[in-house]
């Protein structure tokens, strides 16, 4: 959704060529993702021939003020879909930045590696908005991703597995 | 206007930008060097959008304010105590991530 994608495509916006092929993942209730997606990859092309991209929509794992029990039948519903989804996908890695929508892809792509068919490197980055405490999927995923980054100093403290590069978006 | 493509034009005439919480609406404005006034929401779960402004107000960069107190805010305020906004660097995390991954 809008400040994650805005945020997620500054994190790209450094990558060699050598991420390649991207696949973007985002809700399907989410209206504005896809354009911005559009344009920064059109902007990437004209800087690297063979760039390569695709873009699936996934179920929105849960609504803003969602109750508990409600969203763990939704984020479960979720997962089902992107099972599959990331089976195809079979992704090297993993990069997120903390919307609802991407737990159910992380938990997929474990499950996938926990079972001997792909093991992808997990990337958290959390938001930067988050400068005191975690999001609920940065609480969720802090357990279950390869690297956690965080992009302030009280965040690092209070979680000391977790990567501290300063602001990167 | 209900939602524009981007906000890029409108921020650039600005003067002075009066915004709510979000990431990127205040990365951008402050990215720009306008003066910003952030108005937090709070009726968003958690209210974590508040985290971010007073970072960034206790850093200097922004004013911060709610809804009702907006006006009193911009009636008192001295847009010269701003600092400027340095901007992020994506380039430490592609290095990072170069490691990682096993690019070198």
């Amino acid at each position: 959704t809008g400040g994650h994608t805005t945020e997620i495509l500054r994190l790209l916006s450094c990558l060699s060529e050598s991420y390649s092929p991207r696949h973007y993942i985002f809700a399907d209730s989410d209206k504005m993702s896809e354009a911005k997606i559009r344009s920064f990859e059109q902007k990437r092309a004209e800087t690297f021939s063979n760039s390569q991209f695709t873009l699936d929509r996934i179920p929105r794992s849960r609504e803003v003020r969602q109750s508990w029990t409600s969203s763990v039948v939704t984020t479960l519903y979720s997962i089902l879909y992107s099972l599959p989804l990331t089976y195809k996908l079979k992704p090297d890695l993993v990069l997120c930045n903390g919307p609802g929508t991407c737990v159910p892809v992380c938990i997929s792509a474990l499950l996938l590696g926990l079972l001997g068919i792909k093991r992808a490197i997990i990337v958290y980055v959390e938001s930067i908005c988050r400068v005191e405490t975690l999001s609920l999927s940065g609480k969720i995923l802090y357990y279950f991703s390869d690297y956690f980054i965080v992009q302030w100093p009280d965040l690092k403290e209070k979680y000391p597995k977790s990567v501290y590069l300063g602001r990167i978006v | 206007f209900r939602f524009k493509e981007s906000l890029a034009e409108d921020v650039r005439r600005a003067d002075l930008v009066i915004s709510h919480a979000g990431a990127g609406s205040c990365l951008e404005t402050l990215e720009k060097g306008k003066p910003l006034v952030v108005v937090i929401n709070e009726k968003l779960m958690n209210n974590h959008q508040l985290e971010l402004a007073k970072q960034l107000h206790r850093d200097g960069h922004v004013l911060y304010c709610n809804c009702s107190t907006l006006v009193e805010t911009l009636q008192s305020m001295d847009l010269s105590t701003l600092k400027p906004f340095p901007p992020g660097q994506p380039e430490k995390f592609a290095l990072f991530l170069d490691k990682v991954v096993g690019f070198q």
